[in-house]
């Protein structure tokens, strides 16, 4: 049976899947860029100002259908998640601004050893691939998908203390240790918040706020 | 949680419709209880099991008890006067007494259980309506017509008239549906003010209402009690499927 | 166009009609009380509400006894019928719901069907024949004419008062009973008093029955068990008889009667009028 509110709703969610395209495309460009050497900072800035934008307008639409509908129950649940979500999700694009930035002040990972540039590269994949995972949860409200990130969750946070481990102990010139370090921890930051999405999405299904990290 | 209402089995029949299937529910004092469900769901008779005004209608059964300060209402030797007595019930139409005046329509509860002395009476009729929040607007004009007044304050003085005679609970059935949103949410506020002290039950089909003012809700569903749990955890993240699907509006 | 015209003629057809019929109606009503004013003023004097029946021969004479006598058989037909019928209405309405209810429903309105004669035939067999020919008896068959009237008109004016007003009384904790006496009633107080009151205006126009309980008597009240006068059985009498000053009377005693009955109607108007 269709309700007024589902419209509002759709529309919602519509906004926020194109959020999380558009954060997926920041984080991307601007990990490649690093590793890679390419210059793309003026557009990875743009996209984190529209995240922020549209993170905005979620909260506008989530309050007007507040006030409009009382909503209640699993409504309610997914107004205040989807709130959560959006500005997770221009978190990701301010990240990616940063690791960007890098690239632009630093000079990013040009130059700099084959095994440093190699851990940038998996762990971004497997980042990557966690914020592509969370999207498709929120499409479809599943929770499993959710639980199962919390295990890559912990493979990222494993891969960033040993490559920090690996760091101290080979050593490298100061302008690769401050790119890669601040990349690394750029992507563990954006690996967390990935979770705290999932834990949105669970709350939507069960009304449970359980801690994935 | 102080319990005043100890429901335990109750089953309610119109002559052969089963209305009521085993209600098993503890009413907290002291606070406000709101009754959701559908129409035709047995709100209504469930509050008029409380305080046994649903036996008054001709076929009417019930099985069952319903404990009320350690006693069991309908247990053979107890008085069903009594019980109303205790139990006051305000409905869903503003029914004051007609060719009654105001006064007159709030003494009446006093009266006729004796109270003959004046002083007596207009304290007790000062006091009602003072907690009604109506005796500033009436306190002019005490002998007009309770039928000349708006919608909004006719159920503010039956409210008024239920409280002369001291009960520990009020039951509403769906005080506000005839009112206005104004007139509503005066008369919600009052609730809030009363649940100070009375233990106050409200059936609505309201679900905002019950939100609204509401410590506990149940929601009833053709006769069985689905859920029954503290409003916020209700409106927020209600248990059953079935709760669920009221709340969001997703019944076919 | 030609059918809009066709449609006015009709209607002003129809109207014309419906007036005619109006008029009609109405003349017996106006005819008569013409002739009762006229006929009946010309005997209005103070002679006439202080003087008893004349005797043969007796030359003026008025209708006090009769007056007298009339206020005390509808009194006394009042006391006996009014609680009977009251208590029935209020049985009807508030207790009737049972298979007992149906039939007493039923020969109440068999009972109001009967015609006056045979219930005046009724009483001389069951009271006449034993006390004689007495004012108890009168009242009696008048109370028996009156009954059904004010128990219908009660259980009507009962079935009026909302459902939710006998709830809200209940809902307070005050008994059944109380609940029917004081609230319940005094929220029907206006249209039971206007049925009482009709019914009273209708016996004091019965003069079969109380010809056959009673009979005729010319003189003042004379205790209970004697008879006693009555306007309407006198209006009967006095217009058949051959004295000229008894047939004045007999217009007179007509005129007085249509008056009671109609200020008692117009009180019953006056009090309907009030807030219910």
């Amino acid at each position: 049976m269709s309700r007024i509110i589902d419209t509002g709703l759709r529309d919602l969610s519509a906004i926020l899947y194109r959020m999380g395209g558009l954060a997926h495309h920041a984080v991307l460009k601007a990990t490649i860029e690093c590793i890679e050497g390419k210059e793309a900072h003026e557009e990875i800035r743009e996209m984190a100002d529209m995240l922020v934008a549209m993170a905005d307008h979620v909260e506008d639409k989530a309050f007007e259908l507040i006030a409009r509908f009382q909503p209640v129950a699993s409504d309610l649940r997914t107004i205040k998640s989807y709130m959560k979500i959006a500005y997770d999700f221009a978190r990701f694009g301010r990240y990616a601004l940063d690791i960007s930035s890098i690239n632009k002040q630093v000079g990013g990972l040009k130059g700099c050893e084959e095994w440093i540039n190699s851990y940038v590269k998996e762990m971004s994949e497997k980042t990557l691939e966690m914020v592509k995972l969370s999207i498709e949860s929120l499409k479809s409200h599943n929770i499993q998908i959710a639980e199962k990130i919390s295990e890559k969750e912990k493979e990222v946070d494993r891969m960033y203390f040993e490559f920090l481990d690996e760091l101290i102990k080979c050593g490298t010139t100061i302008k690769c240790a401050v790119s890669s370090v601040l990349i690394v921890r750029y992507l563990e930051r954006i690996a967390d918040h990935v979770t705290y999405i999932c834990e949105s999405i669970i709350y939507i299904a069960t009304g449970q706020k359980k801690i994935l990290r | 949680m102080v319990v005043k209402f100890d429901v335990q089995n109750l089953n309610a029949w119109f002559g052969s419709k089963h209305v009521l299937k085993n209600i098993n529910m503890k009413i907290e004092e002291n606070a406000v209880t709101a009754i959701i469900g559908p129409s035709g769901c047995g709100k209504t008779t469930f509050i008029r099991c409380l305080n046994r005004m649903h036996e008054i209608t001709p076929g009417a059964r019930v099985s069952g008890k319903v404990i009320f300060n350690g006693v069991n209402i309908y247990d053979n030797g107890v008085d069903p006067v009594m019980v109303r007595r205790k139990i006051g019930m305000i409905f869903q139409k503003p029914n004051p007494f007609p060719m009654m005046s105001i006064y007159d329509n709030v003494a009446i509860g006093l009266k006729l259980n004796g109270v003959r002395d004046k002083k007596i009476l207009d304290a007790a009729v000062r006091r009602s309506l003072e907690l009604v929040n109506l005796w500033d607007e009436v306190k002019d004009d005490l002998k007009k017509s309770g039928a000349s007044l708006s919608g909004g304050q006719q159920q503010r003085l039956c409210i008024a008239r239920a409280l002369v005679v001291e009960p520990e609970v009020l039951l509403m059935d769906e005080p506000c549906s005839a009112l206005d949103p104004i007139a509503t949410a005066k008369i919600e506020a009052l609730i809030r003010e009363l649940a100070r002290n009375y233990t106050i039950i409200i059936v609505t089909h309201n679900m905002q209402q019950a939100a609204r003012v509401s410590d506990y809700t149940a929601f009833l569903y053709f006769g069985e009690l689905v859920e029954y749990g503290p409003t916020e955890q209700i409106f927020e993240n209600p248990k059953h499927e079935l709760t669920e699907k009221y709340l969001t509006g997703k019944f076919g | 166009m030609d059918y809009y015209r066709f449609r006015v003629v009709k209607d002003r057809l129809a109207q014309f009609l419906v007036y005619l019929a109006l008029f009609l109606a109405l003349v017996p009503l106006f005819s008569i009380l013409y002739e009762v004013v006229m006929r009946g003023f010309s005997a209005i004097n103070i002679e006439f509400f202080i003087k008893p029946t004349p005797t043969v021969g007796e030359v003026g004479g008025g209708i006090a006894n009769a007056i007298q006598g009339t206020l005390i058989t509808i009194g006394l037909a009042s006391l006996i019928g009014v609680p009977v019928g009251l208590m029935s209405g209020i049985f009807l309405s508030e207790y009737g719901e049972s298979k007992l209810s149906t039939v007493i429903r039923f020969l109440q309105d068999v009972l109001s069907g009967i015609p006056s004669i045979v219930i005046g035939v009724f009483t001389y067999t069951l009271i006449t024949r034993s006390i004689g020919f007495s004012v108890i008896a009168a009242a009696f068959a008048l109370a028996v004419i009156m009954i059904p009237i004010v128990t219908r008109t009660t259980e009507e004016a009962l079935k009026l008062v909302p459902m939710s007003v006998r709830e809200a009384a209940i809902a307070l904790g005050i008994p059944r009973w109380k609940t029917t006496i004081t609230v319940v009633l005094s929220s029907a107080k206006k249209a039971i008093v206007t049925g009482i009151l009709l019914s009273i205006a209708r016996i004091a126009g019965e003069s079969a029955p109380v010809l056959v309980s009673m009979g005729f008597w010319r003189w003042w009240f004379a205790g209970l068990n004697r008879p006693v006068a009555n306007l309407a059985l006198n209006v009967f009498i006095f217009a058949m008889s051959p004295f000229e000053n008894w047939v004045t009377l007999a217009w007179g005693s007509a005129l007085v009667l249509i008056l009671l009955v109609l200020g008692i109607s117009i009180v019953a108007r006056v009090l309907t009028r009030g807030r219910y």
